[in-house]
Order: C-alpha cells, then structure tokens, then sequence
C-alpha cells in the first residue's frame, strides 16, 4: 500500500510531538489498586492505562473514605487498623469468638475487712501476719478452706510464666503495648529473648481477638470476666482485654508457678503479684482473688 | 445410575470450585501490616531511600532488568519531593500541595499541573490521569491494609527473616494477577523495607523489587525543599492524560 507523503510526514511530526511531551511514566511503581479512593493503581508498561476500579470490592465495616481535616500526617492517618470486614469466603486464622454473656467492665467495689489479727510478726518471708484479707462485700461468702496446691496446666500448647521456647506457632500474633513487643498463642504471652522467647504475664490492657477453649466464665457480683492460664479478661468489641485479677473471682485452676504464703496463719497462693484464697464453692475445691495489706 | 452418578459429579466440581475460590487470610499477617500502617499514618514527616528494580519486556531480550534510585522526602499533609536517578536518568517530582511539577535534569524540562490539596489525593489522582506512580506509594494510602485484602485472595505470614542484616516479618499473598510480598521490620516502627512483586498474568512474569532504607522519621524539612526553582533556559512541556494516548 503506498502512502501519501503528506500523510507520512504528518504521522512522524505527530510521533515527534508526542514524544516531545511525553512524561515518562513508568519510572516509580504504584502497584496495588485502591478502591477506597475511588480508583487508581497503575502496571508496568508505558501503555498501561489507569484501571478502573470494580464498585463490586466488598464493602467494609467504616464509612467511606472522606475528606480528612487538616491533619499534620503525612496520609491522615490509617484508617483500616484493626476494622477489616471478612464478609467473604475465607478463611481466617482466628478462632471464633465464644458468645459472651453480659461482658462488663470489671468494678470491684466496696470491701470489708473480715480479718484483722495482732499475731506476732515472722520474719520468714513467706509467713505473713498480722494482715488484712479484703473480701467484696456484694458477692457471696467464702470461708477459708484449704486444699493443697495442683499446679494446672491448660493443655500442650499452654505454658507457665518463665518457660522458653526455642520458637513460636506460625500463628503467634505479635502486638506492641507500653513499648514493650509481645507475642500471643493459645493463651500464652511471649517475649522475645537470646535465642528464643519467654513466656511472660500478660500484660495489662492488652487486646487479643480470642481465647483458647477451656476458658472460664467467672461472674463476680453483676459483672462477667474470663479467665484462662492465670488471666482475667473482660469481653471488649475487639475481643478480650486482660484486666487486673478482680477481687471476689473464683476460680477452680491456678497455673504452675504460683508459691504458697501462710498469711495469718493460713495458706495462701500468690500467683502473678495475685493472692488466691483456698475456698469451696459448691462442695468443689476452688480459690478466691482476694486482696491483701 | 447414570443420572445418579453425574449428579455426584457436579457436585464434586462444585465443591472444588468453591475450595478454589476460598482464600487463606492469615490475622498475624494483618496484624503487621495494621502495625505498619499505624505507624506510617502517624508520622508528620519522613524521608527514605527506595532501590527499584523492574522487568521491561523486550520482544527480542525478553525480559529486560532496569533500575532506579529514588529519594523521596514528605511532610504532612501537602508536600513530597521526589529526586530520582536511574536507567531513564535523572528526574524529579515537587509537590506543595498546589501544583505538582516534573523536572528532567537532563533534557532540562518540566511539566506543572494544578492538583489535589493532600499527598495521598494527589498521588491518585495523577497516577489515575496521567499513568504517573510514585515509589512504594502504595504504602501510603491509608486504607493500604484493606485495600490488599479486597483483592487478596491468600495472605499468609512466613516468620522472620533478614533483609541487609535487618531482622524483618516476611508476609506474601496472592491476587487474581500477581503475587507480592512484604518485609516489614521487626523494631518499634514496623516499617516497609522491601516488596517484591511478580504479574503473574502478564508475559513471562515480570518482576518488580524495591527496598526500603535510610527511614528518618519525623524530621523538620525546610518549605524551600518542596519549592520548584526553574533553571536558566528550561522547557516547558506537558503533561498529556492516558486517556489521550
């Protein structure tokens, strides 16, 4: 086929013109498609044309992204943390959450001494008297009771305080609190050290999204807590917030690891900086969170 | 039997169907990634280092292996300044919530456009008109995390591992078109340090690779960073939308 002159010339001018203006855009890479924004994400090739963004993307459990007042961050801040919807077919390594009945922020509330001795002071350490034991005045009396002491352990994947491991689950999930860096498996609260990671107490206020079957429900005048391996918990929209020991809690197991500390007289377990007074509830052995001056 | 035995088999068609359209998302590996873009949506200002190397098809060669070296400098909410050097030469980008401008050292030209008040608005919206992407801007978007897991279809933590002597939790996932993976560094700041990404739909697999260094958080740029100051005899050009090529 021949071609007009005119024509060739005007088609190579155009190509030159157009590479005259042409910014070169492949140089920097935007690789992922944001629907949020309405659409963007770029490929590779100098041709790739901005690519539509499906409006199919499943919805999530926020607002749609809107204009931020003036913020001093470099994005306006993360807008995803911790609300991602899994409204889809997957599967999400995350065991379920068990349904929680009334969960409430722990309150202890008024105390009342019921034991106030002048007994001799021991210098022995783990003999304590002359001592307060605080017992909470909405919730049901337990009389001391002793028992001896079976350390309890939650199953295989389970580990008392102190206890290294040499390596973590694939699934150990890592948070940070307090500047502090942690990692949770099964119940189980880890730090990393030379070599490995320690198992350590859980740390206050930290937020995990479940917790280990055999978890106990532990209902403290109105309010419910959960306790696994020598940790309480409240039910939070999250998950589960480890909470200070709540006065007055019973429960039926506490881990290995805990000493024994005779307190006016009477044996007690301290486990976690939290004293365990032997009872019996229901004719079954068990222990109460008590508080101690 | 017959009609018996061929229900059963779509049946079992069905059931691998559906097998395969599951996914596996994997909460430690968003969980880090969360960390990540908690981290960076604080942050009022940075600077980094990002070493790109990128596949570009050759019809003859195949797969050609080019790179760049780019500096890239913001400060919340409306300025970035990105001075770049590579196989294509040396280029800029000055953002002052304002205008965007493209510098070209070499050919000494530049191009300016009126833009979005905001970093992350401004990246889309020119990377949607003009086909301009800017370095690991993906990690910017404040949605990031959410983002990935609209199209993900496997993500999945693979433990810890070091990149250039740096301990760093490696994550890799899936798309319809492309596999990834992340290194985000195991300290206080939980920062990008390396992606790797292979368009797994696109003719022999081309691979783009960018890491991550020399993070400063927070420092105090001065405004003139941001500020284009044309150079004697410089071009001006334009810069033409995708749409128009």
């Amino acid at each position: 086929m021949i071609v007009p002159y005119k024509i060739k010339f005007s088609v190579v001018i155009y190509i030159l013109l157009i590479a005259a203006v042409n910014i070169p855009q492949t140089i920097f890479a935007q690789r992922f498609s944001h629907p949020s924004m309405g659409g963007g994400g770029g490929g590779m090739s100098h041709s790739a044309p901005a690519m539509s963004r499906p409006q199919s993307s499943p919805s999530f459990n926020r607002p749609v992204a809107q204009p931020q007042p003036q913020s001093r961050s470099i994005n306006g801040g993360s807008q995803n943390f911790g609300n991602h919807n899994f409204n889809r077919n997957t599967t999400v390594n995350v065991a379920p959450r068990p349904v929680a009945p009334h969960p409430i922020a722990p309150n202890p509330t008024t105390v009342r001494p019921i034991e106030n001795t002048t007994a001799n002071m021991h210098r022995n350490n783990n003999v304590r008297e002359n001592v307060n034991v605080y017992h909470p005045g909405n919730v049901q009396y337990h009389p001391y009771s002793y028992h001896p002491y079976h350390p309890y352990h939650w199953g295989p994947s389970w580990h008392p305080v102190g206890f290294f491991a040499a390596s973590l689950a694939a699934n150990a999930f890592f948070f940070s609190l307090a500047n502090q860096q942690y990692y949770y498996d099964d119940g189980v609260y880890y730090q990393p050290a030379t070599g490995g990671y320690n198992v350590v107490s859980a740390p206050i206020g930290a937020i995990v999204s479940s917790l280990p079957d055999g978890y106990e429900t532990v209902q403290v005048g109105d309010n419910y807590f959960y306790y696994y391996g020598g940790t309480f918990y409240i039910g939070v929209d999250q998950g589960y917030q480890v909470v200070v020991a709540p006065i007055g809690a019973i429960v039926t197991d506490i881990p290995d690891g805990a000493t024994q500390q005779d307190i006016n007289g009477e044996s007690y377990l301290v486990y976690n900086n939290t004293y365990y007074e032997p009872v019996s509830q229901n004719g079954e052995d068990a222990y109460e969170v008590v508080q101690v001056n | 039997m017959n009609k018996k035995l061929f229900l059963i088999i779509i049946i079992c068609v069905l059931t691998t169907q559906l097998q395969a359209q599951s996914s596996n998302i994997d909460t430690v590996a968003i969980s880090i990634l969360d960390n990540m873009s908690v981290m960076i949506g604080e942050m009022t200002s940075c600077s980094v280092t990002v070493n790109a190397n990128y596949d570009v098809h050759n019809q003859e060669l195949g797969l050609i292996k080019r790179s760049n070296e780019s500096q890239v400098y913001l400060e919340g909410p409306d300025k970035l300044l990105i001075r770049s050097e590579g196989d294509k030469g040396s280029r800029a980008f000055y953002y002052n919530g304002k205008t965007l401008i493209y510098y070209s050292p070499d050919k000494n030209q530049f191009a300016q456009i009126e833009t979005l008040p905001t970093i992350v608005s401004m990246i889309d919206t020119v990377s949607k008109t003009y086909g301009i992407d800017f370095p690991a801007a993906d990690f910017l978007y404040p949605t990031f995390v959410d983002d990935i897991l609209a199209d993900t279809k496997n993500l999945v933590y693979l433990g810890i591992t070091k990149v250039d002597g740096k301990e760093c939790f490696h994550i890799a996932g899936t798309t319809e078109d492309k596999t990834f993976q992340f290194w985000i560094s195991n300290d206080a700041y939980s920062l990008p340090v390396k992606v790797v990404i292979v368009y797994t739909k696109k003719e022999l697999d081309p691979q783009y690779e960018a890491v991550l260094s020399d993070w400063k958080i927070n420092p105090v740029f001065p405004d003139a960073l941001f500020e284009f100051k044309a150079p004697p005899k410089v071009k001006k050009i334009k810069f033409v939308p995708v749409s128009k090529k």
